[in-house]
């Protein structure tokens, strides 16, 4: 079950020690200690050789107007590795949210609400829509996988819950805009630790971010909308409770979109 | 009212703040501004994000054209429908536009790239509108965007008219919005608000508010000025009227802007990315801040002006940056009007201090300019390095953010009829009985944006207000932010700001956007009269609004 309180240190809490020594054994490249001795620039150097450091958080452009992220190294619930760049953002249409399992803070009414909104996505979800849940507390997989199946979300389309270490987490909630200075050190606090979701669609660069403890509907509008206004998932309990008394344009052609000229 | 020293301010959020001194600061505009950029630790903007150089001055200011109503013999097609309108026939329409949102490029200067932007009539600022109380008009606003631009921006639009008295199937209401190949038809009834001539607005703006994209599509091009007169102000400095403000007139239009005096000036800041093509740091949840101060759509552009008075509508676009503007030599000035409404009287000032969305009306006497000097500049001495709020450091004004250059020509030999009276108009009372007192407090949450810690849903109503009655309204900011906080379809008043009575001074007047700086407090009077529905009030800062710091408001029966 999930009430281990992993809010506190690792060196004060042998449990939790234990508990995520798995994960630890995932991560620790050879020779490099993740536990103090090194560096967070040199880890996550080592952890992102692709992405010059341009800083905490930092992305950059390619040439087709797609962001680059930091190529992080994470596990999922089934301890399966993945990058955060290449298999978790590149292509893909998500919403992101940050928590941890024994967080009894704000994270079981996100999950809630992720999860509902989540049913009113429907068959969208998995494809072309995936729901990411990012530990904030070195959870490990079996931890993860755990309170999955506790939600009842082990299995279903399109979810993923994923660990990595906190520089590697910390650097991808900064990517997503999710810091604030005077919290920066207290993201395992339930207290304070964000409630944003990021919705991305990263062929687009279309972004936007909703609170995570609003109305789950919300949630689902705002993944609704990342896509094309021609090409959005049809999704029921989603509508807007008024009318805008908006008619169609007789006769009307799609343009099609500009380019910058230098 | 005026900066000489560190005892006299008028605003009240004024007190708090500090001089800066000598030279430890950097000099000029783009060092200022470029400092800014580097210190502020923007988690989430791109490696590149820096602007490249820009010649300042190298362009002259830009004008909109006006919105052009259709000829009297053409008609919309479809035709509106009455139906879908409150009090449609008894203001009905005597003028009838027809404005499409579509997309344009953009060249803010010739060193940066023409970028895509979304344009009301092809114009970025959008054309302007020239209104006339009495004058019900219909706007028909056709969405033809493209179904998806690539980066910032959404398809999807809503026009709101800021501090327009409009019912709310009109107002822009953020759910309201509606995709490409469709329109919507808005009535601007053109009405005081209660029929009260005092209640008369002068300088409001236009901009999209569609829910969540509300920044995103207002840094892409979608805001333009909408402009009211009546018989007071009646935009004519010679109008033979003995009522008549003859206030400094003439609102340019696209490029006929000679003979012009009175100028609406957009103030906003933008972001380049090195092939000078338009970026938004779409992730920061604090809010974007440029590194190029825009007037007009222009970076740094230079005015031709005479020698004799102007009237410039100043207005702070975001989308959240605030302003303390000044004149480079310390010039003093009459502020006219705040948020767009005229004041009691004129308020003799050397400084305006706006934040987003806040409008301010000042006269400028250019014939005061001594003899000889023949270039002025207008400045922002206010430093700001995060988009959550200003810092309390006032620039010298040597070492300000220089946004626009005034050319001083000789003079012309036409007489300057213009003038700025010692009264304009008049408050209204606040004598509708007051039935209750709501509190909202503008806070952060887990990294939320919250308004009584409760986030916005288009589908819950969070007040219900009964028309035509008023209410005493205690908004504030807790933490360490400031919140500009903007109220839909009726201005207020301001009773006391933090606990002391505003009965004088520039706060003394209508409003509709109300800075809050961090822990300030505020009580309103609140009135909603005439419409009924749906209707916003939200932080302006337009990055919070997205993320649901808006108060859904119902006003019934």
């Amino acid at each position: 079950m999930i009430q281990q309180d992993k809010t506190r240190s690792i060196a004060a809490d042998g449990g939790a020690l234990d508990r995520r020594s798995a994960l630890r054994a995932l991560l620790i490249p050879a020779g490099a200690a993740v536990l103090g001795g090194c560096s967070t620039a040199t880890r996550l150097v080592q952890q992102a050789p692709d992405v010059a450091d341009g800083g905490l958080g930092r992305t950059r452009f390619e040439p087709d107007g797609t962001r680059r992220f930091r190529n992080h190294v994470l596990y999922d619930q089934d301890g399966r590795k993945v990058r955060f760049h290449d298999d978790l953002v590149r292509g893909q249409v998500f919403a992101a949210s940050f928590g941890y399992v024994s967080c009894r803070g704000i994270c079981g009414r996100i999950s809630n609400n992720m999860l509902e909104a989540s049913a009113l996505l429907g068959g969208a979800m998995g494809n072309p829509v995936r729901f990411y849940n990012f530990s904030l507390a070195e959870d490990s997989p079996s931890d993860m996988r755990e309170a999955m199946e506790f939600r009842g979300i082990y299995g279903k389309p399109g979810w993923t819950y994923l660990t990595g270490s906190p520089e590697a987490i910390r650097d991808i909630r900064c990517s997503f805009g999710f810091f604030d200075a005077g919290e920066e050190d207290t993201q395992g606090d339930p207290a304070t630790h964000t409630g944003m979701v990021r919705f991305g669609n990263h062929a687009l660069d279309k972004w936007s971010s909703c609170p995570g403890l609003g109305n789950p509907a919300n949630i689902a509008r705002s993944v609704v909308w990342l896509f094309p206004s021609d090409r959005r998932p049809q999704v029921v309990g989603t509508e807007y409770e008024g009318s805008n008394n908006a008619r169609p344009i007789p006769g009307w052609t799609p343009p099609a979109p500009l380019t910058a000229q230098g | 009212m005026k900066i000489s020293s560190a005892d006299g301010f008028g605003h009240p959020a004024m007190s708090r703040r500090r001089f800066v001194g000598g030279t430890a600061l950097a000099t000029g505009a783009f060092a200022i501004i470029s400092r800014s950029a580097r210190a502020q630790v923007t988690p989430g903007i791109g490696v590149d994000f820096n602007s490249p150089a820009t010649t300042p001055w190298v362009w002259p200011l830009a004008f909109a054209r006006h919105a052009v109503p259709l000829p009297a013999w053409k008609r919309l097609d479809p035709l509106p429908i009455p139906a879908a309108h409150q009090r449609y026939d008894e203001f009905a329409p005597v003028k009838f536009y027809d404005m499409t949102v579509s997309e344009c490029l953009s060249r803010p200067h010739p060193q940066l790239a023409a970028s895509p932007a979304t344009a009301y009539q092809g114009s970025v600022p959008g054309v302007t509108f020239m209104g006339r109380y009495g004058e019900p008009v219909l706007c028909r606003v056709r969405n033809h965007l493209p179904a998806s631009m690539q980066g910032f921006g959404s398809s999807d639009i809503i026009t709101h008219v800021h501090n327009g008295h409009h019912a709310s199937e009109s107002d822009g209401w953020p759910g309201d919005w509606y995709g490409p190949g469709q329109f919507k038809d808005h009535h601007w009834p053109h009405i005081y608000a209660g029929g009260d001539w005092r209640e008369a607005k002068g300088t409001l703006w236009y901009h999209d508010h569609r829910m969540d994209y509300t920044a995103q599509n207002t840094y892409r091009g979608l805001a333009g000025f909408f402009l009211l007169f009546d018989h007071l102000d009646s935009g004519d400095e010679n109008d033979p009227s003995l009522d008549a403000f003859r206030l400094p007139s003439g609102v340019p239009d696209g490029s006929r802007w000679r003979g012009c005096y009175d100028i609406p000036l957009v103030f906003t800041d933008r972001r380049y990315d090195p092939n000078g093509q338009l970026v938004m740091d779409v992730m920061n949840m604090d809010g974007h801040l440029g590194d190029k101060y825009l007037v007009n759509g222009r970076v740094q552009p230079y005015f031709e002006v005479e020698r004799r008075k102007y009237r410039f509508r100043l207005l702070d676009g975001g989308p959240s940056r605030y302003y303390l503007f000044a004149m480079s030599n310390g010039m003093s000035f009459q502020h006219i009007a705040n948020d767009g409404n005229l004041l009691p009287n004129p308020i003799e000032t050397d400084h305006v201090d706006l934040g987003v969305a806040e409008r301010a009306d000042i006269v400028v006497d250019f014939s005061q300019v001594p003899e000889g000097v023949n270039e002025l500049y207008f400045v922002n001495r206010l430093l700001q390095v995060s988009g959550e709020k200003p810092t309390d450091t006032i620039l010298p004004l040597a070492e300000s953010g220089q946004l626009l250059k005034f050319i001083i020509r000789p003079e012309t030999g036409v007489p300057d009829n213009s003038q700025v009276p010692s009264s304009l108009r008049p408050l209204p009372e606040m004598n509708t009985p007051v039935v209750r007192t709501r509190d909202f407090r503008f806070n952060r949450r887990n990294g939320m944006w919250t308004v009584n810690g409760n986030v916005f849903d288009h589908n819950r109503t969070d007040v219900t207000f009964k028309r035509g009655t008023a209410e005493i309204w205690r908004i504030s900011s807790s933490g360490g932010w400031a919140h500009p906080v903007h109220m839909h379809m009726e201005e207020n008043r301001i009773l006391t700001y933090n606990r002391k009575p505003v009965d004088s001074g520039i706060l003394n007047c209508r409003k509709d956007v109300f800075n809050l700086y961090p822990g300030d407090e505020m009580e309103l009077y609140v009135r909603f009269r005439d419409w009924l529905g749906r209707y916003a009030m939200h932080c302006h800062n337009t990055v919070h609004e997205d993320h649901a710091m808006m108060v859904r408001i119902d006003v019934v029966p």
